[in-house]
């Protein structure tokens, strides 16, 4: 069941207390090349993540057992391996809560197997490409942007970005396929200051839609977690 | 309870038994002649003198100034009578016995106004002293009352026994408006509500004596607490007689103010009470909302995923197993989206959800929820116009997002395959108008309103699915952000649901600073 054999396989906790969810998630991501080992307690989950030292970590936010957000300060307390958080819908409180103490990226109950896959795929990437050869161009769509000479071009033509705009767009940028909570968004563009001027995010969003989406509207690349925050995907 | 009967006694004692107090006078004169005549004989008459004199001193002493008045004069009358030659008449024939005379009158005088003044200073510090005990045993009373209505009739009570008076409290009602406070027979008193309401609301007393005869309030006095005035006790003299009533306002006040603070220690305790109910109430609902969310929520993401596992199982099912498993799929997850209806609408009913208003642009809740319904949306592709320039407005983004979901959904399954859906929004007066439009059928005729209602669809018996919440939860999520909801049929065909939001007064955005020279533009 492992494709990539030689180079080892990538490992991943699943931390979830319904069997039947843990058994599809188990198959899903088998078939991605992962080992998977089950936990379906809190306690339990983070001791094999100090056994196994995990590649990935999926984990149910609503365990009886405990609360999953301090689950995830725990485990970030010695260990930066991507969390990936299951949560139903409007609970985005705890979704923003767990993106602030250090979860990834969330998935909302009920979801696909191809999303799953998806988003473990893009943690996963992330997690493995480390500091190795990280390219200074980043391409989308008809957009190339050059993060060394702080270049944007659409169709090889030039884009003007204001210096604020930019540094929002970097910041999207950096953290590929990963939910951006506001908060974080405004801390790292505006300083630590702006954390309660959503509208300024919302605001100058909404301007790199317009310089850099085909329909600002629908956008592509740019994509909203409503309530939560922003995504960029490319 | 308290012991003013004696207090009473001792006030109508003095006047009650004039005609007793004044015939004991005469007697003790009497008295005091029988018993100095057979002694002229071996007194001189200056000591009879004294005699008499001892007699209007105890009188006054005893009985009060006008008896010992009466008793001066009689005195000096007696004693020329009987005992200054010539003896049983009138005539005085040595001179010196007037001075005699008016020396004992105005001793008379002066000891017995010296002696009764001394009476009534001593019987009015009693009486003080038992009006402050009674002040002090409301005070007590009122600190162990556990309702208004207690508060009213134990100051009731003090005033009548006490100041001899009666009173009705009038507390505000939840508009501001005062009523007698029920549980006492206060009708006899009238009220009249203009002077309540200006004691209420600047806080002062008002008296007005002429009231006082019509059996109406004299004095209105407001119960200033330490948070607010709390109301208006009205008080009326039970005689119509209202200078003893003002010559005891610092009393009156000081009773106003003791009630004042019992009806807020009752207020405060009210309130607490309510909070806890209202927690506890609150608690409830939600652990139950989310239990069950919880319950029906984790079989169901199991079914989907499940099911979508099968579909992309490896090696790959036959045609028909493939179809069924993602048949199972679709299914389970429009269980799963109707179950989050119910829930939604749920939590909307049960007060669950506030609002987490924030500044946004309209146009990209209307971006994600077209990403959310992805292949829900294949077969209907989405326009969406919107008015250059439009404006902020505050809103709930994940509760709006649910809007946009649910009648994107409706125009997708209301209107044939290929169709497309438009969504436009420009600013209406102070609000923004935004509508959703198909090209499907339309509505029926003359059902726009009942289709906001729960459990009700556009066509009673369709082979179109659903429940009929959609509509619902919009019209409750549009509803809590103070806007409207209606829907109609196109002129050009298709059906049209069109919201509204509040504009409001957006926050202004400032510009960024360039520096021309500043950072390398990208």
């Amino acid at each position: 069941m492992n494709e990539r054999v030689g180079d080892h396989s990538p490992v991943v906790i699943v931390v979830e207390d319904e069997k039947l969810i843990r058994r599809f998630v188990r198959t899903s991501l088998e078939e991605e090349g992962c080992r998977v080992v089950e936990a379906g307690t809190l306690a339990q989950g983070l001791l094999e993540s100090g056994n196994q030292k995990p590649d990935l970590v999926v984990l149910d936010l609503g365990l009886p057992d405990g609360n999953g957000i301090d689950f995830i300060r725990d485990l970030r307390a010695w260990s930066d391996v991507p969390i990936l958080v299951l949560s139903a819908r409007s609970h985005e409180k705890d979704k923003i809560q767990a993106l602030d103490v250090g979860a990834d990226d969330y998935l909302t109950k009920p979801f696909g197997v191809g999303e799953l896959r998806a988003r473990a795929r893009a943690l996963l990437r992330r997690q493995s490409r480390g500091g190795e050869g990280a390219t200074p161009i980043v391409e989308f769509g008809d957009v190339q942007v050059d993060l060394s000479r702080r270049v944007v071009t659409r169709n090889g033509e030039a884009l003007h970005l204001t210096p604020i705009e930019y540094r929002l767009l970097c910041a999207l940028l950096a953290n590929t396929g990963k939910v951006m909570t506001q908060r974080h968004l405004l801390r790292d563009v505006w300083g630590p200051s702006s954390v309660e001027s959503n509208h300024y995010l919302r605001v100058y969003v909404g301007h790199l839609r317009q310089k850099l989406e085909d329909d600002p509207t629908q956008p592509k690349y740019l994509l909203t977690e409503t309530g939560v925050g922003y995504r960029f995907q490319p | 309870m308290w012991d003013l009967q004696k207090l009473t006694d001792r006030s109508s004692s003095s006047s009650l038994a004039s005609w007793k107090r004044f015939s004991l006078a005469v007697l003790a004169c009497t008295g005091t002649t029988l018993v100095a005549t057979p002694l002229l004989a071996y007194l001189d008459l200056a000591n009879i003198v004294m005699l008499f004199l001892l007699t209007v001193l105890l009188i006054a002493v005893s009985l009060g100034l006008a008896p010992a008045l009466l008793s001066a004069f009689l005195s000096v009358g007696l004693f020329d009578f009987f005992f200054v030659p010539p003896r049983f008449s009138f005539e005085v024939h040595d001179g010196q016995y007037l001075v005699t005379f008016t020396v004992m009158l105005a001793v008379a005088i002066i000891t017995g106004q010296l002696t009764a003044g001394l009476r009534r200073h001593a019987d009015e510090s009693d009486t003080e002293a038992l009006r402050s005990r009674a002040l002090y045993e409301m005070a007590r009373d009122l600190s162990g009352a556990l309702m208004v209505e207690q508060v009213a009739e134990i100051t009731r009570k003090f005033l009548r026994s006490v100041l001899n008076a009666d009173a009705t409290i009038l507390l505000p009602d939840s508009t501001g408006a005062l009523h007698p406070c029920s549980g006492q027979d206060a009708a006899r008193l009238q009220i009249e509500p203009r002077f309540a309401i200006i004691a209420f609301e600047r806080g002062t007393s008002i008296d007005c004596v002429q009231l006082a005869n019509s059996g109406y309030a004299a004095l209105y006095l407001p119960l200033k607490a330490p948070m607010r005035v709390r109301g208006v006790i009205a008080v009326a003299p039970m005689d119509g007689q209202t200078d003893f009533l003002l010559s005891q306002r610092e009393r009156l006040e000081t009773m106003a103010s003791l009630a004042a603070i019992a009806v807020e220690r009752l207020h405060y305790i009210d309130v607490a009470q309510r909070t806890q109910v209202q927690v506890v109430s609150e608690r409830l609902r939600s652990s139950i909302l989310s239990a069950v969310s919880h319950d029906l929520r984790t079989p169901l993401t199991a079914l989907v995923g499940l099911a979508d596992s099968l579909t992309v199982s490896k090696p790959p099912l036959g045609a028909v197993a493939q179809e069924t498993a993602a048949a199972i799929r679709d299914q389970s997850e429009r269980l799963a989206g109707l179950v989050g209806n119910l829930l939604d609408m749920a939590r909307l009913h049960a007060g669950e959800v506030t609002l987490q208003k924030e500044w946004q642009p309209i146009e990209e809740v209307i971006g994600s929820s077209i990403k959310l319904l992805g292949r829900g949306l294949v077969e209907h592709p989405v326009k969406v116009a919107l008015a250059k320039d439009l404006p902020l407005v505050e809103f709930d983004a994940v509760l709006v997002e649910r809007v946009f979901c649910n009648l994107l959904e409706n125009a997708a399954k209301y209107s044939p395959p290929g169709s497309g859906i438009e969504i436009d929004a420009h600013v209406k007066g102070d609000t923004l108008e935004v509508a959703v439009s198909d090209s499907g059928p339309g509505f029926g005729p003359g059902k726009s309103p009942a289709l906001f209602e729960m459990f009700v669809r556009g066509e009673a018996e369709s082979a179109t699915p659903g429940v009929g919440l959609g509509l619902a939860i919009c019209s409750a999520i549009i509803e809590a952000h103070g806007g409207s909801i209606a829907a109609a049929n196109r002129l050009q065909g298709g059906a049209c649901v069109s919201f509204t939001l509040p504009l409001g007064d957006p926050p202004i955005i400032e510009e960024e600073i360039l520096h021309p020279d500043g950072e390398r533009q990208p």
